[in-house]
């Protein structure tokens, strides 16, 4: 029962980094950009974030200014793809390891220095029920925040008039610029957001999640985030199950080894990402189904006729 | 300090051919990741600056860090050797077989590898003895575990993992007879701190009294320990800045003692390979960062204890020693040798884990 509720409980803040990266994601491919570079955005926002905590001790201001780094970093992506017409898996790639170099270099006076952890908020009288008050209103504000924004992006996408212009465009820029919609300006904006999360998300990972600097702590979570979106096969709700499946996996992976059922560690390690492979070949099973939502034009660069 | 080395090290590209007086030995000295506080490459770092401080002028070392195995590493060992180096040091375990390499091509250079299992001519290879200190750290964490229950986060199961963690719970056992079902966590990585902090929380959230980081390669575990007012023990390094209240103790290792060896060989033309198993009695390894919470009798036993170790008198794998199966791993009054320590991989009574087959 304890290492069920240890996982339960851990799962949000495991699984935060990885769910908020991907909600950008999903919103830049919604408009047809596939952008490789989230674990590049991830490292340098999570090396500037601890920085600026390091050296100021303000969540916010770090929050504020790894987004903006991430944002900067998406936007010379969005430049490549756009304005250039540079293949888009290429340019995400080149501008994911120049974000990995960059916080190399910027966490370079940083390395494996740690920070005071901020407490979890406690949401008054609900978390004093027992059991479901320490997994869900025991949290940081982040998770609460990211909660908010999947459910927000999931009316946006589906039901307001900027999710149909986002989605038209992903499915068909030529018709989206006819029916007189700037497709370049929605998908530089859909980029921009996509850096935005990754840029919250890294930062949260070294400064809240993990409060520690250490060069390569993302450890591929970005690549995760990326196959989360074709996991949830871009639909909102099915990424944040998805990634807390994952996040609960992860956990479960060290719960379960310290109760010791013989099995060896090396099995259960592999544990989510195996699971993830089922799930996914399942999905995929269905192809109407990813078909429905997956954006027709993804991966294809548009240049408007003039 | 790291930041002069390179620079030190871009002027020598620079003027490609660097003058050297001839009775300076030429060290080139790699470490594979960023230098941080604690750790790794925080010792490899420290074992560099007491060899430089022991030999002074008559040695000239080039230090790089963040060159991790792979064809960077290969382009500096190559650097290096057309810069006229004597002697490199290569501190990641994926330099081996560049170095094996380069020491077949070089006849006049001598290769000093960390923690490798291949020794070759003019190639050598060290490693500490750590299970020593983690012996001393499982009496500390005997002595204050009130509720005999101790939870071990640890890398790889590899023979030198399972090694100190079998002498760890040893220790324990030998202040604590109560020490019983010690929890593991493998984390089947070398570095991933965020698995590392969510690991120590589970052992936490299931009631342990000390956690022992074994290699996790951060101080994560370390600081997750501090926060929930866990007793904490370290590898490699003093972690007590990581922990200032509740750093138990730590394997304190010195690589230093085993640079100055190789290079006061190589000085007095005698070195040719080397395979060294160094511990405490090398001063290449001590308990450090012992908590004020223990008492002075404690501390007392515990430093005897390494005293005993130094001196030879103590092994903390002689017999009889049963694995935790209830099978016999070491006969009565029997001590493992070096290959028996080497090759571990039985886990002794009291450890509540599974190895893979």
């Amino acid at each position: 029962m304890d290492t069920i509720i240890f996982i339960l409980t851990g799962t949000f803040a495991t699984a935060t980094p990885l769910l908020l990266a991907a909600l950008g994601e999903l919103v830049a491919e919604k408009s047809g950009i596939i952008n490789l570079s989230i674990e590049g955005m991830m490292a340098l926002s999570a090396a500037m974030g601890f920085a600026i905590v390091y050296t100021t001790g303000s969540h916010l201001l770090a929050f504020a200014v790894a987004a903006g780094l991430a944002m900067l970093l998406s936007a010379v992506f969005a430049t490549l793809v756009m304005f250039f017409s540079a293949n888009q898996v290429a340019s995400g790639l080149a501008v994911g390891i120049l974000g990995l170099g960059l916080s190399a270099l910027l966490g370079r006076d940083y390395e494996s220095l740690t920070l005071q952890a901020p407490s979890a908020l406690s949401v008054p009288i609900l978390s004093d029920i027992p059991i479901l008050g320490s997994i869900l209103f025991q949290q940081d504000i982040v998770v609460y925040m990211t909660i908010t924004a999947g459910f927000g992006l999931m009316w946006i996408i589906q039901h307001s008039r900027v999710g149909l212009i986002l989605r038209i465009v992903g499915e068909n820029p030529h018709i989206a610029h006819n029916l007189g919609f700037n497709v370049l300006q929605v998908r530089f904006l859909a980029i921009l957001f996509g850096g935005f999360m990754a840029g919250i998300a890294g930062a949260y990972a070294s400064t809240i999640l993990t409060p520690i600097w250490s060069q390569g702590m993302i450890l591929g979570r970005g690549w995760i985030a990326l196959a989360l979106v074709v996991f949830g096969t871009w639909r909102v709700l099915r990424v944040m199950i998805g990634a807390y499946l994952f996040g609960a996996l992860l956990l479960a992976d060290l719960a379960v080894q310290t109760l010791n059922l013989g099995i060896p560690s090396q099995i259960m390690t592999s544990m989510p990402y195996a699971m993830t492979i089922v799930v996914l070949a399942i999905i995929s099973r269905d192809t109407l189904r990813i078909r429905l939502n997956a954006p027709v034009s993804l991966g294809q660069n548009y240049r408007p006729n003039h | 300090m790291k930041k002069k080395n390179l620079s030190v090290l871009a002027t020598m590209i620079c003027l490609a051919a660097p003058t050297f007086a001839d009775n300076t030995l030429n060290i080139g000295f790699i470490v594979p990741n960023p230098i941080g506080e604690v750790g790794w490459d925080h010792e490899l770092d420290r074992g560099r600056q007491m060899m430089e401080a022991h030999f002074g002028d008559n040695i000239s070392v080039t230090a790089v860090d963040s060159v991790g195995e792979g064809p960077d590493a290969t382009r500096m060992m190559n650097r290096m050797v057309a810069q006229g180096a004597d002697m490199i040091f290569l501190g990641s375990f994926g330099h081996m077989n560049d170095g094996i390499a380069l020491a077949k091509r070089n006849k006049d250079l001598a290769v000093i590898h960390a923690g490798g299992y291949l020794t070759g001519e003019r190639f050598a290879t060290y490693a500490p003895r750590h299970y020593q200190a983690s012996y001393l750290c499982g009496m500390a964490a005997g002595y204050v575990a009130e509720n005999a229950k101790l939870g071990i986060i640890a890398a790889f199961p590899l023979p030198e993992v399972i090694g100190m963690m079998n002498a760890y719970v040893l220790g324990a056992q030998s202040v604590n007879s109560a020490i019983d079902n010690v929890q593991v966590v493998w984390l089947n990585s070398w570095f991933d701190p965020a698995r590392n902090r969510s690991a120590a929380e589970a052992l936490i959230s299931g009631g342990i009294d000390v956690l022992y980081s074994l290699f996790p390669g951060t101080p994560a575990a370390i600081s997750t320990a501090e926060e929930n007012g866990v007793y904490a023990v370290a590898t490699l390094s003093n972690n007590s800045k990581f922990a200032p209240t509740k750093h138990l103790c730590a394997g304190q290792t010195h690589f230093g003692a085993i640079y100055i060896d190789y290079v006061n060989a190589m000085m007095n033309g005698n070195f040719t390979s080397g395979d060294t198993f160094a511990g405490i009695a090398e001063g290449a390894m001590e308990v450090a960062g012992l908590s004020l919470d223990l008492t002075d009798e404690q501390r007392i036993a515990i430093i005897t204890k390494q005293d005993e170790m130094r001196a030879g008198t103590f092994d903390p794998f002689t017999g009889l020693i049963t694995d935790n199966t209830g099978a016999e791993a070491v006969p009565e009054g029997v001590s493992l040798d070096i290959s028996g320590i080497k090759s571990m991989n039985f886990l002794v009574q009291g450890l509540d884990t599974t190895l893979p087959n």
